[in-house]
């Protein structure tokens, strides 16, 4: 990893004020331990203050950086060049923002306009379930969190819906993965408002099982998996399970 | 957001206008908090409140304020419930209860053995949180600002009227007027060269706060974790040390055994931050290949391949990750890294902003990192940080809505002189000329905070420290924008963000000159013991770049004072662990 590497970012440009996009090339001789977030500080500190481009946490925990490199959407935080030319097997990389949401410039989209999605259906507990007769917290099982817990390390960093095979009239997995969640979550009574949620026509319908989800994820969430089991209607859990 | 849900569930139907700087108000920085929320279950048949009191006083050194200490641990169950009643995912026993872990300095029995305190989600604590909060804020309809920078605070006479908000995507300036403004703007500890805080974490709250003539509290007290990933700067938790990682200096010698002959690897955070800089410093560090930062090594290569898959699976992953060191049988690169500000805009027990040790700004109310109130004195304890923010949260929304049944609104305009300030400011930023960068101001500001008002401190490095500011504040002046638009101009931003690095670390700097004792995370060589003469907060104002004016606040001993069976444990004791 201490080796250098010559390589070349051509990225996608956009300049609200003029409403002009093009694709702008940058050299950098750069260690091979520089993430992808480092090399755009590099070029703001040394070649282009004006290249605008989003993170906030810049350990995947935030889901803010993810952009579309050679085609593929990830965490710009977590990929490392040395890494990314191993992959890639290239030193020229294509830096794209994701195509969830408009850009508002350069690498920077509306989040807020994505999101939008995610509110739709609804990520609390729309009827809690009655409490428990021994007051405090609700009583979960741990063998039933087990069933729907890595649903919930989700950071809404909509990469998958960005290599989403589906991308018109659909919610996306990740907002579908949080309806699921709470179908599967045994506070939640809200099952029918939840299900019809899920079966609408911007919903599971419009999944076509091609699984890019899941071979996006940042996270490593099995996606797909958990959007099969909502096309079942994610199935009551019984404790004998 | 625990401050919005407590406003819209005590008085439904209220107008508030939430603003965030990053793009989402899920995305704030809570959400990388890993271990757990302090709280001792009513129905723990061992632990008792009175013991997670007495180990957040002696935990802050004998400076935290009792008053606010007793609020947040009686209070601490019932947000829990709260929390997993509205949703959060909390890992759980086999009884389907919250699942409690273990945590630093919380003890049984006043510091006899640990206390299972820690309500945690996995390692993901902080993000069940964030979820939960903000589904809740949804539920109640907070219209949210995204990426909408609170740049100016706005008076009425001395009544805080809202701030002018400038938002980043449109380049347009935003009056949000209202009858209450509550600040909750995190962390500040971008100006170290290694910190775990996010990109967003640059001061401006306490900036505003500044230059709106108020005191900071206690900023001189900055918690440096022990082992950040060199590099990035990521949090590698106390629980590898835990698990039987050993710190190794350039010859390989295992040096913590040389300090701290028991308690070794595991001595306090504080401790263990010292000795690897005094390694570093003596030339038993280690200059880093690709970062060029000095160091120390971490070793994990001794510990069972079991141990790495199922109990340190996330952490190892990030040195996989970040660093491409494989933790099995690689030496890790550590360093300390500065984690969390103590100090903060001084609040009284109910939240409410002060002006100085007695009075209140009406209208204005802080919470969260951000704030001082303070539970956590001179140091923190792990956990006590996401109590804080559901406890103070949940005091602060109910106390606004007191405020705002018994208040007239705003005028309905910002005063004549509102925007001054800030619209000055912008237009220096674009005016400037001069062959100055950006990002070497930013880099020797990081060096110079990190050397000098660091781990260690001394008169001279903290006189150093405060003459280089001087000239860093004005070379700030001289940097020209390569871009003249408002419309999502990073650039601007980010020179905004530096002044306001180059603001706290001067009152972080010369409140760390005036404290000659050692007290928590605040560690001077030259006064290295506590010193009962600074048994005080610090308050401090800087009118002008460099003035800074000293006041104090005195501590609140009110347990103490009062007597009853327990009061002995909280007078100023002595810290030993």
């Amino acid at each position: 990893m201490s080796r250098e590497y010559e390589i070349t970012l051509n990225i996608s440009r956009y300049d609200p004020d003029t409403d002009r996009s093009w694709v702008q090339s940058y050299e950098l001789r750069v260690g091979g331990i520089l993430r992808f977030v480092d090399l755009f500080r590099k070029i703001n500190d040394e070649q282009d203050a004006t290249l605008a481009w989003s993170s906030s946490c810049e350990h995947a925990q935030c889901g803010t950086c993810g952009m579309k490199i050679n085609g593929k959407a990830l965490l710009t935080c977590e990929l490392l060049v040395g890494r990314a030319v191993e992959y890639f097997k290239t030193t020229v990389f294509e830096v794209e923002p994701l195509t969830v949401a408009p850009v508002i410039r350069d690498l920077v989209v509306d989040l807020e306009k994505a999101y939008e999605r995610v509110h739709a259906v609804k990520p609390y507990l729309i009827a809690p379930a009655p409490l428990h007769p021994d007051g405090d917290e609700y009583r979960v099982s741990p063998q039933r969190l087990r069933q729907y817990v890595e649903a919930t390390r989700c950071i809404n960093c909509f990469c998958c819906a960005t290599a989403c095979v589906t991308q018109k009239n659909y919610v996306g997995p990740n907002a579908l993965l949080a309806n699921i969640v709470r179908i599967m979550d045994p506070r939640e009574t809200a099952r029918e408002e939840r299900l019809k949620t899920l079966y609408s026509e911007t919903g599971a319908p419009r999944c076509r099982t091609a699984q890019a989800c899941t071979y996006v994820c940042p996270k490593e969430i099995d996606i797909a998996h958990f959007i099969a089991l909502g096309k079942e209607g994610a199935p009551p859990f019984t404790e004998s399970e | 957001m625990r401050c919005a849900a407590a406003v819209c569930e005590k008085r439904p139907g209220t107008s508030i206008v939430a603003l965030t700087k990053v793009h989402s108000p899920q995305k704030s920085h809570t959400s990388t908090a890993q271990g757990g929320v302090a709280a001792v279950d009513p129905k723990d048949p061992v632990d008792k409140i009175v013991y997670h009191m007495f180990d957040t006083w002696k935990g802050s050194d004998c400076s935290a304020d009792q008053n606010v200490i007793r609020l947040v641990c009686e209070s601490a169950w019932e947000q829990i419930v709260w929390l997993e009643r509205r949703g959060m995912h909390f890992s759980r026993t086999e009884e389907g209860r919250i699942a409690k872990r273990p945590f630093g300095g919380h003890m049984l029995d006043f510091g006899r053995v640990k206390a299972f305190r820690a309500c945690y989600e996995a390692d993901r604590t902080g993000k069940g949180i964030m979820d939960t909060l903000w589904a809740e804020t949804l539920r109640h309809q907070v219209n949210f600002l995204s990426q909408s920078l609170a740049v100016e605070l706005l008076f009425d006479e001395n009544r805080c009227i809202g701030a002018l908000v400038f938002m980043e995507a449109t380049g347009k300036f935003v009056a949000v007027l209202a009858k209450a403004t509550v600040m909750a703007t995190g962390g500040k500890t971008r100006m170290y060269q290694v910190s775990t805080n996010c990109r967003q974490n640059t001061g401006d709250g306490l900036a505003l706060v500044l230059q709106a003539g108020l005191p900071v509290m206690d900023v001189e007290a900055v918690q440096f974790h022990p082992t950040g990933i060199v590099g990035p700067g990521i949090l590698a938790s106390e629980a590898l040390r835990g698990e039987g990682a050993m710190l190794r200096n350039a010859e390989g010698e295992a040096f913590m055994k040389r300090y701290a002959p028991t308690a070794g690897d595991l001595a306090p955070r504080d401790l263990v931050s010292r000795c690897i800089m005094k390694e570093i410093r003596e030339g038993r560090g280690c200059i880093h290949r690709d970062h060029k930062l000095p160091h120390v090594w971490l070793d994990l290569k001794h510990i069972p391949e079991y141990v790495h898959r199922t109990k340190i699976q996330e952490v190892c992953g990030f040195f996989k990750k970040f660093v491409n060191v494989d933790p099995q049988c690689e030496l890790c690169p550590v360093t300390p890294t500065a984690h969390y500000q103590m100090g903060g805009a001084p609040t009284n027990a109910l939240g409410e902003v002060q002006r100085n040790a007695t009075e209140s700004v009406p209208g204005l109310y802080a919470c969260g990192e951000f704030a001082a109130a303070s539970l956590h004195g001179h140091n923190r304890l792990g956990t006590n940080s996401l109590l804080e923010l559901v406890t103070m949260g949940k005091v602060v929304g109910e106390q606004v809505v007191e405020y705002l049944s018994g208040t007239v609104p705003p005028p309905p305009r910002p005063p004549e002189d509102g925007g001054d300030l800030i619209f000055g400011q912008f237009s220096d930023y674009f005016a400037a000329q001069g062959k100055e960068s950006y990002a070497r101001i930013r880099n020797e500001l990081r060096q110079v905070m990190m050397e000098n008002v660091g781990v260690f401190r001394t008169a001279d490095g903290l006189n150093g420290a405060i003459n280089a500011l001087m000239e860093l504040k004005f070379r700030a002046g001289r940097m020209a924008m390569h871009s003249q638009t408002l419309v999502m101009n990073q650039e601007l931003i980010e020179v905004w963000e530096l002044n306001h690095l180059l603001d706290l670390s001067m009152v972080i700097a010369q409140s760390a000159l005036a404290r000659q004792e050692s007290r928590g995370g605040h560690y001077r060589e030259d006064f290295p013991e506590r010193d009962p003469a600074f048994h005080y907060h610090t308050l401090a104002f800087m009118t002008e770049y460099g003035k800074v004016t000293l006041d104090k606040r005195p501590i609140d001993m009110s347990i103490y004072e009062a007597g009853g069976p327990y009061a002995d444990k909280f007078g100023v004791i002595e810290r030993k662990y």
